[in-house]
């Protein structure tokens, strides 16, 4: 699967031949397939707290529960401990991809099914989880970082293609954005929001938790003035990245961002899941080709050679082709365009587009040196 | 068709969330710096008004509603999905205590008078009663 083939194809017609063409060319489930790796321990930190009532002896109808209809199916006590007991079990075989699409569906059931028996279950988090579920559950995602494709390899038989139509992703990506829109918009139509006073009005309300920091911090975090502009800050990044994950010019930067986003959630408020999810799903805007880079390393240096090994380690949505230069040779990363980088603008663009580096490595592709080799052909 | 049902689907239930107190699936986070506070009282039948914060027929309130910041209502709290639906499961919660605490033969009906404070608005109290307990009229 390259690149070209994930293009509009010629010859489309109208809008919704285009559109239709769009969901259904087949491209590369890598991304998702990472991302139900990335799911299963996700969906156990979210079961933890219902497991941990059933050690002991309790379920939400213990206490305080309110069914969304009365016609929703309750389970005994027992049955649905160990409904809850399988979902940890499914969920830990869809992380590995062993029998993938019965153990993800399985997961995306008992998930649903436990969020839906209470208005008291649910949560922005846990809503996005079963986004993710569902679509997972969709996609053809055990055919490559699985023990699935591993047992099919062992067995000799023939590895099953690993592309599909790209409608789950697309489903995705919508669903990644929406979530952005929706939460700046509601906090752009409401003046207390936009105005700066509810983030100042929470801060001061937890004065007490900012002990730790300098006067000089605690004193413009509860200024005010600080938070009119504060304010407008936080909902214009939730829209930009909303919006900037749709073009290729500027999805890097807002998944940059995204990640300090969430990071900066996760370390002021409690979102259960949320943050790890909402930066797992992330992948799924990397563009749904594969080995269509080639890093070219001579094996006689050493640092090169390290480079390989941390790529073949860290690829984890196959970005990267590893092929073997000549002795002597410098390091050289051919990108899907053409563009060829070496040395340190190769190491800065290889880092770039690992999912566990990219973060810290993407700015360095705004130094300089690196735009001019980028800009070369 | 699949995608298009989600996608509508998806904007409507954000639409939804600019007018119902459950906002599922309509992703507005941390909406509002709203605080809370209720004193809740059970309402006897002879008329005494005792509060829950008070053990009763071997129930506790904070065992009987331990979640959605809920088991200490007269301590003022955050609402932390906006006070609509705070009070919403303060609602319901009053009524799911009054069906399920078969023990208690004396409880009429469960009652909170809540003050509120929406973002930096001046206070409105109101006062939230579940439904009279069956079998104690």
């Amino acid at each position: 699967m390259n690149a070209a083939a994930v293009g509009a194809p010629p010859g489309a017609k109208s809008l919704v031949d285009r559109f239709d063409a769009l969901l259904g060319r087949r491209v590369s489930m890598r991304g998702l397939a990472l991302l139900r790796v990335l799911t299963g321990p996700v969906v156990l930190l979210h079961l933890r707290p219902y497991l941990s009532d059933s050690l002991d002896g309790h379920t939400y109808r213990d206490a305080f529960h309110h069914p969304y209809a009365a016609w929703y199916p309750e389970l005994p006590d027992a049955a649905y401990v160990a409904l809850l007991w399988l979902a940890a079990i499914a969920a830990v075989a869809m992380s590995v991809g062993f029998l993938t699409r019965l153990a993800t569906a399985t997961t995306f059931t008992i998930v649903a099914y436990n969020v839906f028996l209470s208005t008291t279950h649910f949560h922005n988090n846990r809503a996005y989880l079963l986004i993710v579920l569902g679509v997972l559950a969709l996609a053809p995602t055990g055919r490559e970082l699985s023990v699935d494709a591993w047992l099919r390899r062992a067995q000799k038989k023939p590895a099953l293609t690993q592309s599909a139509p790209a409608w789950p992703l697309w489903l995705l990506r919508f669903e990644c954005s929406a979530i952005y829109a929706a939460s700046g918009l509601s906090k752009l139509v409401d003046p207390d929001w936009f105005g700066g006073t509810v983030t100042w009005q929470r801060v001061v309300r937890a004065r007490e938790d900012l002990n730790a920091l300098p006067d000089w911090t605690v004193s413009l975090l509860t200024d005010r003035a600080f938070h009119t502009g504060a304010a407008k800050f936080i909902v214009l990044t939730e829209l930009f990245i909303a919006v900037a994950l749709w073009s290729r010019r500027t999805r890097y930067a807002a998944v940059w961002v995204a990640v300090v986003f969430h990071v900066s959630i996760e370390a002021s408020a409690s979102v259960q899941v949320f943050s790890f999810l909402a930066i797992a799903v992330l992948v799924v805007w990397a563009v749904p080709s594969t080995r269509d880079r080639i890093l070219r390393v001579d094996p006689t240096d050493e640092s090169q050679r390290r480079l390989a090994t941390l790529v073949r380690g860290l690829d984890w949505l196959a970005r990267f082709r590893v092929e073997t230069a000549k002795p002597g040779s410098r390091l050289e990363v051919v990108d899907r365009d053409g563009t060829a980088l070496h040395k340190g603008a190769a190491v800065a663009f290889t880092l770039s587009r690992l999912p566990l580096t990219a973060w810290f490595a993407l700015p360095a592709l705004l130094l300089p040196p690196v735009r001019r080799a980028r800009r070369r052909r | 068709m699949i995608v298009v049902a989600v996608v509508l689907v998806q904007l409507a239930f954000i639409a939804r969330g600019y007018w119902s107190d459950h906002k599922e699936f309509a992703f507005q986070m941390f909406p509002e710096s709203s605080t809370w506070r209720a004193d809740v009282v059970r309402v006897t039948q002879d008329g005494r008004r005792v509060p829950v914060e008070l053990p009763w027929s071997g129930y506790r309130w904070d065992v009987l509603v331990p979640n959605r910041g809920l088991p200490y209502p007269s301590v003022r709290h955050h609402a932390d999905a906006g006070l609509d639906n705070q009070l919403a499961f303060l609602e319901e919660a009053l009524d799911w205590v009054a069906r399920n605490t078969p023990r208690d033969r004396e409880t009429r009906y469960l009652e909170a008078r809540v003050t509120s404070w929406h973002n930096d608005d001046p206070p409105q109290v109101e006062l939230i009663r579940s439904d009279v307990r069956g079998g104690t009229n």
